[in-house]
């Protein structure tokens, strides 16, 4: 690599880049394109779906109505269809159900009295974990600055520094792996500026 | 005429003979085998170390006698043997032999015990020259496992255990199990579950040989994980794929406690395989790895026990019995046992290495474990929630699909973030500069696609923030191969030769990237379906046309067959696309009324765009029939993902040449600690 070396690459780089940032774009434009389908579907087919997956079949425990093949499911699907179209609401239509098949016909638990715990319980364990992660974390991380051979007692390096180094480091180490092709000299690599020549300035 | 008669029942009486006195010494073999290993091994024997694996070897075979008498006597149609009574019919055609095997309790123990057996016999044999101390206690720990089933066999559900009267005809087997997805979806499953406990034996071996702390086998461990995991995960896409096209709802997944069971030693299979990772480079997380591999065999066993007519009800479950409660007394038994194993054996999993930083690779690992242990917990909560609430409040909840959605949904979303940002992380320490570069352009992607996304018209936030999010891993993933092609590029290799040698130089690292772009593929397809599906139930009689977006379809007529046990009914659908005719689509429906049960085969018209489905839910006799239409944008790309996710893993077992010492060039003005 020559003085030449960033005009010349710089020109090409950003042709690349352009052509790569259009294939982004066609390719999520396809994909969005798949979804953005006109749904011509009635509001109320999307409640009477939505409703479907929150009702339990009976008698084919943890399948909603939506899903069951059941003779049953079908005429429980046929009643939500009625009433839907009967104008009752969608609480309405579930207490329907609760009153015949009691509490366990629906599938979402609700968020009062006990079934409130299932709830509750992932978030605060959620926040728990994070908590304890990061504690863990701390306590693996202050251990380091008190061990005896940490490479901050002998290295004077600044944190970007040492982070380059590590990079730099992590890089060979992936790039040995089993290949004998090695190149010779990795200072001469363009993208990462030189360890040595960053620290010659000191 | 007679003489033959008694000749032939001689004939399988000896096949059967045969096997039972197979099991029997098999699991007297086993038990010998675990015995001499763990004696050995703790008194430092070789000799008697060497007695017990060899007794290991043999227990595969003997273990596929009793098999070949089972096999034998489901082709002779030996009712004599209840479990062949109670599993198969006459009537059944004697392919499905090999599912009535695994249908029952019995035979899918006998299934377990042969595939633990052989991948026992497979990893003690990987190991016993590296690792030979730990060898000898993996084998005892395997042993234990393989006594478990036999011991199960011999004493309460024997496979071979004959009948006093011998019934003129089977019980039949489960129609719903006649299917081809029958062939390879289950029993992988099983194995799946099984198999968690080759590298739990191996790491356990290792911490009882007081090897936990050298990381020497890692290796070992790791590529048992991975098969491990790789059976798991083909089990599992694979039986989204069943259900996809055979239980007729245009779904695949549905919370199930089944799939539920199936799904939580997967996910903590999945964060001991990335967290080992960390151990083989930087010798740390040693404790957390063993917590990990216990928690991912445990939760193994509940899947097990939850299977086998655990107290949860599902319609997966299958080989219902009493057997479950044994299941969790086993499970109990493991868990005890190896917490105490890691406790007395703390001290020799102190790290190599302190950790540098709070934002590295090896926190990030962290971070991703953790979060994939909250998926696994939340999903066992809402699993066994059912139980508490009853017993606790009379009132039976359910805690279905719509509560799994809405707590998993966001983590799991959060862990595939993770899965972008993570790799390109650092080792030990990344600095603010490092992170900005590494994220340039992955972020960039994330941003323009979301922008892309809200112009091309989707209103649904979430969807829109997981599709950017996937373009972010994307991204990072492309980016890091094109990088690294171009830099052996220069170095004078053609493009192809220096991407495959990118690859090849670092298997794990680039058969994960690989995985990675497979899992994403995956996610592409599950939240588009599940965000953007649109689906239309109608009712029709033949000559009735309808419309559902682009489509139009007419329904033509329906053709009925009787048959002894079932009557199939198959419609026809002309189905055009705008103006272009795609041809005839005909779903199927069978209705079993002996056991009142309906299968269904949707009509399916895939591309990787979207996939348009049929599905008949029921046919009247007035020639009225109730369809369901649903056009499945993108689920094309999850079936997909299957062959690629394989090669990944495959490249990433492929053993690497152990790498010569690195020689690297330390600037001269760099001292190190250790210079």
């Amino acid at each position: 690599m020559t003085n030449h070396g960033p005009m010349k690459k710089g020109l090409h780089t950003r042709h690349r880049r352009l052509w790569g940032w259009f294939a982004v774009a066609v390719a999520v434009g396809i994909f969005a394109a798949a979804c953005a389908l006109s749904d011509d579907i009635s509001d109320n087919d999307l409640r009477i779906q939505q409703l479907n997956k929150t009702i339990m079949c009976p008698v084919c425990p943890g399948e909603s109505i939506d899903q069951s093949q059941n003779q049953l499911s079908a005429q429980m699907r046929s009643i939500v269809s009625e009433q839907v179209h009967e104008g009752r609401s969608d609480e309405q239509i579930k207490a329907f159900f609760v009153e015949r098949y009691t509490q366990s016909v629906l599938l979402e638990p609700p968020q009062k009295g006990f079934s409130l715990l299932v709830w509750l319980l992932p978030p605060a364990g959620m926040v728990a974990a994070i908590v304890l992660l990061i504690l863990a974390l701390r306590v693996m991380r202050r251990s380091a600055n008190e061990s005896p051979d940490d490479i901050q007692e002998t290295v004077s390096l600044s944190d970007a520094e040492r982070s380059r180094y590590f990079a730099r480091l992590e890089a060979v180490l992936d790039y040995e792996e089993g290949d004998p092709t090695m190149p010779k000299d990795w200072n001469e690599e363009g993208s990462n500026p030189g360890l040595a020549k960053e620290r010659s300035d000191d | 005429m007679r003489k033959g008669v008694i000749l032939d029942s001689r004939r399988n009486g000896l096949m059967i003979d045969a096997g039972q006195i197979a099991l029997v010494m098999s699991l007297l073999v086993a038990g010998y085998a675990t015995v001499a290993s763990l004696v050995g091994a703790s008194l430092k024997v070789p000799q008697l170390t060497a007695s017990g694996r060899f007794g290991l070897y043999t227990v595969p075979v003997l273990v596929s006698v009793s098999m070949i008498g089972v096999v034998y006597a489901f082709v002779t149609h030996e009712f004599s043997v209840r479990y062949v009574a109670e599993n198969s019919s006459l009537s059944m055609p004697k392919v499905y032999t090999w599912v009535a095997i695994y249908a029952g309790n019995a035979g899918s123990m006998l299934y377990l015990a042969m595939v633990v057996s052989i991948l026992s016999v497979l990893a003690v044999f990987h190991l016993r020259r590296r690792q030979p101390h730990a060898a000898a206690y993996a084998a005892g720990l395997m042993g234990l496992m393989l006594m478990f089933f036999l011991g199960v066999m011999v004493f309460l559900a024997n496979p071979l255990e004959r009948l006093p009267v011998i019934p003129a005809d089977g019980q039949g087997i489960n129609p719903l199990l006649v299917h081809f997805g029958m062939f390879i979806h289950p029993p992988l499953q099983m194995m799946g579950l099984v198999s968690v406990v080759i590298p739990f034996s191996i790491a356990m071996g290792a911490l009882l040989a007081g090897r936990g702390g050298q990381d020497d086998w890692v290796d070992v461990a790791r590529s048992w994980a991975m098969v491990s995991w790789l059976i798991m995960t083909v089990g599992l896409l694979l039986g989204a794929w069943w259900a996809y096209t055979i239980l007729g709802w245009g779904g695949y997944w549905a919370w199930d406690p089944v799939e539920n069971s199936a799904l939580m030693p997967w996910l903590a299979m999945t964060a001991f395989v990335h967290s080992i990772m960390v151990q083989k480079r930087r010798g740390m997380f040693r404790m957390w790895n063993m917590v990990l591999i216990i928690v991912a065999v445990t939760l193994a066993q509940m899947g097990m026990f939850i299977n086998r007519g655990g107290p949860v009800p599902s319609v997966h479950s299958f080989a219902q019995s009493t057997m479950g409660w044994l299941f969790l007394l086993f499970m109990a038994f493991t868990l005890l046992g190896s917490a105490t194993a890691f406790v007395w054996r703390l001290d020799s999993l102190k790290s190599r290495e302190k950790l540098d930083s709070l934002v590295s690779r090896e926190s990030m690992f962290l971070l991703q474990n953790v979060l994939f242990l909250i998926v696994a917990f939340v999903t066992l909560w809402g699993t066994v929630f059912p139980i508490f609430s009853e017993a606790a409040s009379d009132v039976t909840i359910t805690v279905g699909r719509p509560f799994f959605d809405l707590v998993n949904g966001p983590i799991l979303l959060a862990l595939v973030f993770i899965m972008g940002v993570g790799p390109l992380l650092p080792w030990r320490r990344a600095s603010v500069r490092t992170v900005v570069q590494a994220l340039k352009y992955p972020a960039s992607a994330a941003i323009v696609t979301g922008v892309v996304l809200v112009a091309a018209g989707l209103d649904k936030p979430p969807a829109i923030v997981a599709f950017a999010t996937f373009a972010l891993v994307i991204t990072g993933i492309i980016h890091e191969w094109i990088r690294g092609t171009h830099s052996r590029h220069r170095r004078g290799d053609s493009y192809p030769v220096a991407f495959v040698r990118l690859i090849s130089a670092n298997r794990p690292r680039y058969g994960g990237y690989i995985v990675h772009l497979a899992i994403i593929m995956l996610a592409v397809g599950a939240t588009a379906s599940s965000f953007y599906s649109v689906q239309r139930d109608l009712v029709m009689r033949p000559g009735d046309s309808a419309t559902l977006g682009d489509y139009s379809f007419k329904y033509l007529d329906v053709r009925s067959t009787s048959y002894r046990d079932r009557e199939e009914s198959v419609a026809e659908f002309e189905v055009h696309k705008g103006d272009s005719y795609l041809g005839i689509m005909r779903p199927f429906r069978a209705f079993y009324p002996d056991a009142n049960i309906a299968g269904t085969r949707g009509a399916i018209r895939s591309t990787v765009i979207e996939d348009f489905y049929i599905v008949a839910s029921e046919f009247d006799e007035d020639g009225r029939a109730v369809f369901r239409v649903l056009i499945n944008p993108l689920v094309w790309w999850m079936w997909a993902s299957g062959p690629l996710l394989i090669l990944g893993v495959v490249v990433a077992l492929i053993p690497q040449r152990q790498p010569a010492p690195a020689t690297l060039r330390v600037p001269a003005n760099v001292r190190t600690a250790r210079a």
